[in-house]
């Protein structure tokens, strides 16, 4: 007993345990937790660079509308920027919930990329070039489009898997550079815009961002594709937790050779999840590709695909919890320009602050378990400690006795 | 007959750099850690390579190529270092190792282009995406060279392909004939036996992963100094998921790999040369750039039940587990 360190139930660290490790909570508390970790490492950073981090804090705010900026050109204001912030947001949140929703049936989608690429593609060659056509037409038929092309490619990735036994990790990684080939060559060969080098400007029509909306007075963007991402984020939820479909798909994510035990069919699960994966992506990419932007550039896989995979680790891959996290790293990707022009610092800091707060995003476990520990020790400690007390107020009887 | 020989000439430059990055693969992977991380690696360690020798360029008189030999062992260290936060969050923050390769690829391509705008700016006034790096000097060897066709193994070559031949000499005799290299096979087979045995797990994974990278921030620095002639967020070409396709391709062996790349290298030169010879326009390279990945994918296809992936390859290692 002695040689141990004296331990403190009510100090700081058994505190910040309890509230890690707290079963209702700890989906948002380590989130949490790693976000400030996050701002404190960024700061520390910024430090570093000789800038001050709450300024930059703050300029990343005021470039997505949530603060005021110094000055605004004609016709934009702060509505101007938040709707500018939705935009980028709602592929985002697609996208989280595409890794999500393969994640929760244990398979890793890393071919989110490809899969907005070539849905966003198909869109634009399809629907985005042709003319004459009316919005109430075009639209729906872009978003068909994306539920279409996705749910093929992420059918294809699911068959490869159930059928030849090819790791999806694998599979889709190689599909990503055939994607991003293919469509580059397309692009380069047919649709390509000579001054811009990216492909053709798609018809504003299909396009499911209205630009230049006057509201309030101020022109803005206002993409449609919020009100998806946000009705599918509630979708997920309500399939994962209220279906008996959204059961057996965690059931085989949780243990593949017990779901199947209990009769369920991995290899269909397998299959749908990846394809309604794909279609999450898909409409990822048409909300990317066809509303925050209107063309594509060859031979680039969007980094979105990837960064998706951050938001979804830091909702902690539960579809409301991605709509938080996908607002939290927009902040950091949309609001980069403004606050790289306010700090004069480059703009791809908020790339490295995204990293480092993936870091930490990843060893989300690892502090859980940390903290599991701790506490379990703290009980030992207790236990240890009553015990010997026990012993001496026994001791003293006994020597009153003896008296 | 000169399209065969640029064939073989530009197919050799190509795939024996991605033939050490897929080595640094195939030593993480045998030792149990999935490594996806090979992106990040070799783009991290060329940019140490590459501020190394824009710094001794601008304030030394070295050479040329003494600067390229020292950008490229510095390449080797910074690939190496970084590494070490793949291995940490693989093993000792038992993270999600596909995950942890995704972070560290997301982290490196972050990390580099903030830092090469900061340095560049810091270096010659204003901010630049780019290090200016230039093509490493080639030779050929008298007489052989002259020989048609075989010949043109030995025209044009450059030096850092004689030097990933030597290495991977040795990595194949420390992988498949030293103790070292059975500890480290084993840990990705079973790990608890190497631990039964007297072995050290988390060590021996530690250092594969750590070569793993040294290796492939090798590779990085030769296609910076060969194909790009710079650093620039372009080394981001992907590939070094290629080097993961070449490394799934040999069924996680060296010599199998070593086939692959060449013909990786090969398929694209050869792509290349075609496309000249028949006069199309440079966009139809990317058709050839396909081959590779379509050839995977159709290959694991039908030999996916004879590929033998490493066992405990994925798994953080628990002393408990049966």
């Amino acid at each position: 007993m002695n040689n141990e360190k004296k331990m403190n139930e009510k100090g700081f660290k058994a505190t910040l345990a309890r509230f890690l490790t707290n079963e209702k909570w700890s989906g948002f508390t380590v989130p949490l937790f790693c976000i400030v970790l996050m701002l404190i490492v960024s700061s520390i950073f910024l430090l570093i660079l000789g800038k001050n981090p709450g300024t930059a804090f703050i300029s990343f705010l005021a470039g997505n509308g949530m603060a005021m900026k110094a000055s605004y050109g004609a016709g934009s204001g702060m509505l101007s920027d938040f709707f500018q912030f939705l935009n980028v947001m709602a592929p985002m949140l697609l996208a989280a919930l595409a890794f999500i929703f393969a994640y929760r049936c244990g398979l890793f989608n890393i071919g989110i990329a490809g899969q907005m690429l070539l849905s966003g593609f198909v869109a634009s060659i399809t629907v985005g070039y042709m003319k004459d056509l009316s919005p109430w037409v075009a639209r729906p038929l872009v978003v068909l489009v994306g539920i279409v092309v996705g749910a093929a490619l992420g059918a294809v990735v699911g068959f490869l898997k159930y059928k030849f036994n090819i790791h999806e990790v694998v599979s889709t990684i190689m599909i990503n550079y055939i994607i991003s080939y293919l469509t580059g060559f397309f692009i380069n060969s047919k649709f390509v815009d000579p001054v811009s080098r990216a492909s053709k400007v798609i018809s504003p029509a299909s396009r499911l961002t209205m630009t230049k909306v006057l509201i309030g007075g101020f022109y803005c963007n206002v993409p449609l594709g919020i009100i998806i991402a946000i009705v599918m984020a509630f979708v997920v939820h309500f399939i994962f937790e209220k279906t008996v479909f959204g059961f057996e798909l965690r059931a085989v994510g949780s243990n593949r050779n017990a779901a199947r035990y209990a009769g369920i069919n991995v290899g269909k699960q397998i299959i749908f999840s990846m394809m309604i994966s794909g279609i999450l992506a898909g409409l990822a990419g048409v909300t990317y590709y066809l509303g925050y932007t209107n063309q594509i550039l060859p031979k680039t896989l969007a980094g979105m695909g990837y960064d998706a995979i951050a938001t979804a680790l830091l909702g902690n891959s539960s579809p409301l919890g991605a709509i938080l996290a996908s607002m939290l790293i927009t902040v950091f990707q949309n609001g980069s320009n403004y606050m790289s022009s306010v700090l004069g610092v480059a703009k791809e800091i908020a790339s490295v602050i995204t990293g480092i707060l993936l870091l930490f995003s990843a060893c989300g476990g690892f502090f859980r378990f940390v903290a599991k520990g701790y506490l379990d020790r703290l009980e030992d400690y207790k236990a240890a400690e009553a015990k010997e007390r026990a012993r001496q107020e026994a001791e003293k009887k006994e020597g009153g006795a003896d008296a | 007959m000169s399209y065969i020989n640029n064939m073989i000439i530009d197919g050799l430059a190509f795939g024996i750099p991605l033939f050490i990055m897929a080595v640094g693969a195939i030593y993480s992977e045998k030792s149990g850690i999935t490594n996806l991380a090979v992106e990040g690696f070799q783009g991290f360690g060329a940019f140490c390579g590459a501020v190394l020798a824009t710094l001794l360029s601008l304030n030394t008189s070295l050479g040329g190529q003494t600067i390229l030999y020292l950008a490229m062992i510095t390449a080797f260290i910074g690939g190496a270092i970084y590494a070490i936060l793949h291995a940490l969050l693989c093993i000792k923050f038992r993270a999600d190792q596909v995950i942890s390769g995704v972070v560290i690829n997301i982290l490196a391509v972050a990390l580099t282009t903030f830092l090469t705008s900061q340095i560049s700016g810091v270096l010659y006034g204003n901010a630049s995406n780019k290090f200016m790096l230039g093509v490493s000097s080639r030779f050929s060897v008298p007489g052989i060279s002259a020989i048609p066709v075989i010949g043109a193994i030995f025209t044009n070559v450059y030096p850092f392909e004689v030097i990933i031949l030597i290495m991977a000499v040795f990595l194949w005799y420390l992988m498949y004939k030293s103790k070292f290299g059975m500890r480290l096979r084993a840990c990705g087979e079973n790990p608890q036996a190497v631990d039964a045995a007297g072995g050290d797990v988390a060590k021996t994974r530690f250092i594969s992963v750590m070569i793993s990278g040294g290796l492939s921030g090798f590779g990085g620095m030769c296609f910076a100094y060969s194909v790009l002639s710079m650093f620039s967020p372009s080394i981001y070409l992907g590939y070094g998921y290629l080097a993961i396709a070449a490394m799934i391709f040999g069924n996680w062996n060296i010599i199998p790999t070593f086939f692959v790349c060449l013909f990786f290298g090969l398929a694209k030169a050869g792509g290349n040369q075609l496309c000249l010879r028949m006069g199309l326009a440079s966009i139809y390279n990317d058709l050839f750039m396909m081959i590779p990945y379509i050839l995977t994918l159709v290959l694991l296809m039908f030999f996916s039940k004879r590929n033998h992936p490493p066992k405990a390859a994925g798994e953080a290692y628990d002393k408990g587990k049966r």
